[in-house]
């Protein structure tokens, strides 16, 4: 008994199980693109921070504040009220993700202004004497405050969306660390990018950990789908979207091809040869910078809702 | 006291006049709509079924629309209405995802074209755009008529029993499929029909205890007004993992199956 045909064509999505779309169309591609940047950005600003690589911390605070945070508020239907989603304005961060994301953003520009700042005196060796101790002081201290800000501004937007039940499969823990994973992998492709232009980055060690953290993606990523497929009816029709649907091109050729075989390959390669050359470590680069980009729209574009009505067709 | 309503599936006839009372009363916008009249045919063997559920905002107990809200625009009250400050809100839509019964509305301005796109507005609009402005940029939904129902209430009236203090699309069912009234007193219409008449929310297991009920409803054959009272328990949601498994659990083995 499978329904023959549905009136009201209008309210359709309500029926079937439907794709979202405020989050991906039209407008809605602001916020992938945000995310994407989320991603590059404070992975980035987290490599860099290990590696000392200060121009990597700029470029990772700048990804932030001038594409990731003017995505967010462009996107806004109203966006002159963004500042309603910070606390003291709202006290909404107690039970949503998306004021404490909002929150963990302007904190972690903050903090990682003023480490910007005292590593960029330490460096050039502007402070001297007593003052010395007390910047540097203040710079691990906001190393530590901007790290610590920058992996939870990276992770909010999985929270956000695995809080949401009606799409079961955002709908699981793994979503944000998918999202904290990748978004160290794609920091150390972009360090690599960065050591190759200002120096002062092993790239054989990068390699070394973007070797380790691609597997371990793969594995979540593979895991991600695997608990899907057994959750629900309709998180198997995500995966099914993703690895053979609509989405699969994204999925098999940006994901899979570019963001994780490439790389993998690449550095695989780097193993053998100690370092690769540069012309593949640019490809192995902008190969992973695509497959983030394709991680966070597949991850986007196969969130289904289920059908708000049990019916035959059952989901 | 907390407002519910009382949804009978038998008595529909999709006749929209919910629909329509919700548009005059909210001057909604054209392609703006609360309530919702969704219906599906179904092959139920000797001949075609039509399966209908008229939908609005669940006004949920445990709304995580309340909860997703980082502006704090959507709020609830103490009598259970979920309802969303237009002036608060950023549109940020974090809502329209989160809704599990997908009743959130983003108002983008291409959902406002005037009723005659190219033509004036006509007066009934520009009263609409003076009485009842709506804000382009943020999100609406059903407020179960909550200006009525404070109006009514100040002037000792009882919603759900006084037409002036009822909600417009509860007034204009001509079939009467529509009740409302108080779901903490087991006194009221809406109280004995869920009991009397198993009534049953949509999508119990997760948890948000709609304030919507559904009875006498028919699903290819079956009689589906049994409620999932077993469904509230903890060990039980564990096997609802599907729709299709709580589709069976209401109406019955013959559903859903191949």
């Amino acid at each position: 008994m499978q329904p023959t045909r549905q009136w009201m064509v209008t309210h359709k999505w309500m029926v079937e199980p439907m794709q979202q779309t405020e989050w991906i169309e039209r407008r809605g591609v602001m916020v992938w693109l945000a995310e994407v940047f989320t991603s590059l950005g404070a992975g980035l600003y987290l490599v860099s921070l290990f590696l000392n690589s200060w121009w990597g911390a700029l470029i990772g605070w700048l990804i932030i504040c001038l594409l990731k945070l003017p995505l967010h508020i462009i996107y806004l239907g109203k966006p002159l009220r963004f500042w309603r989603l910070m606390p003291p304005f709202t006290n909404a961060w107690r039970t949503s993700w998306y004021p404490r994301g909002v929150f963990f953003t302007v904190l972690f520009t903050s903090f990682a202004f003023v480490q910007l700042v005292t590593t960029y005196l330490i460096n050039n060796e502007l402070v001297l004497g007593s003052a010395l101790s007390s910047v540097v002081a203040a710079d691990v201290v906001f190393k530590i405050l901007a790290g610590i800000t920058a992996v939870l501004t990276a992770m909010y937007g999985g929270f956000m969306m695995s809080y949401c039940k009606s799409v079961p499969f955002w709908n699981t823990g793994l979503v944000p660390i998918v999202f904290i994973i990748t978004g160290i992998a794609d920091g150390l492709a972009l360090i690599m990018a960065v050591g190759m232009g200002t120096g002062g980055i092993d790239i054989t060690a990068v390699e070394s950990a973007s070797r380790f953290l691609l597997v371990i993606n793969a594995i979540l990523i593979a895991s991600l789908l695997l608990g899907a497929s057994y959750q629900s009816s309709t998180a198997q029709l995500s995966v099914k979207e993703l690895v053979v649907g609509r989405v699969a091109v994204a999925f098999w050729l940006g994901i899979v091809t570019l963001g994780i075989i490439i790389p993998l390959l690449v550095s695989i390669v780097s193993l053998f040869a100690e370092e690769a050359s540069t012309n593949l470590l640019i490809f192995a680069i902008a190969s992973h910078t695509l497959g983030a980009f394709a991680l966070k729209y597949s991850i986007l574009k196969v969130g289904i809702h289920r059908p708000i009505v049990p019916k035959v067709s059952a989901y | 006291m907390r407002w519910g309503m009382v949804i009978n599936l038998a008595k529909c006839t999709r006749c929209h006049g919910c629909v329509a009372a919700c548009r005059i009363e909210h001057f909604l916008p054209l392609h703006l709509t609360w309530p919702r009249l969704i219906a599906w045919e179904t092959d139920a063997g000797k001949k075609l079924e039509v399966s209908t559920y008229p939908v609005r905002c669940n006004h949920c107990k445990d709304a995580p629309c309340v909860k997703v809200c980082p502006t704090g625009a959507t709020q609830q009250r103490e009598d259970g209405l979920v309802w969303i400050d237009q002036n608060k809100c950023a549109g940020c839509r974090y809502c329209v995802v989160a809704c599990p019964y997908q009743n959130r509305t983003f108002l983008s301005k291409d959902k406002d074209p005037g009723y005659f796109p190219g033509y004036s507005l006509t007066g009934f609009e520009k009263k609409g755009k003076k009485l009842y402005p709506h804000q382009a940029g943020t999100t609406e939904k059903c407020n179960f008529c909550m200006e009525r129902i404070d109006a009514g209430l100040a002037n000792g009236l009882k919603p759900g029993i006084d037409r002036e203090a009822t909600p417009a699309c509860v007034n204009t069912c001509q079939a009467g499929a529509l009740t409302f009234g108080d779901l903490d007193d087991p006194e009221s219409e809406v109280s004995k029909l869920i009991r009397e008449k198993d009534g049953f929310q949509l999508h119990p297991e997760y948890g948000t205890d709609p304030s919507i009920y559904y009875i006498d409803g028919k699903l290819c054959g079956c009689v589906s007004n049994k409620a999932p009272l077993e469904a509230t328990t903890g060990s039980h949601i564990q096997h609802l993992s599907t729709i299709e498994d709580r589709a069976k659990e209401i109406f019955g083995a013959g559903v859903g199956g191949k």
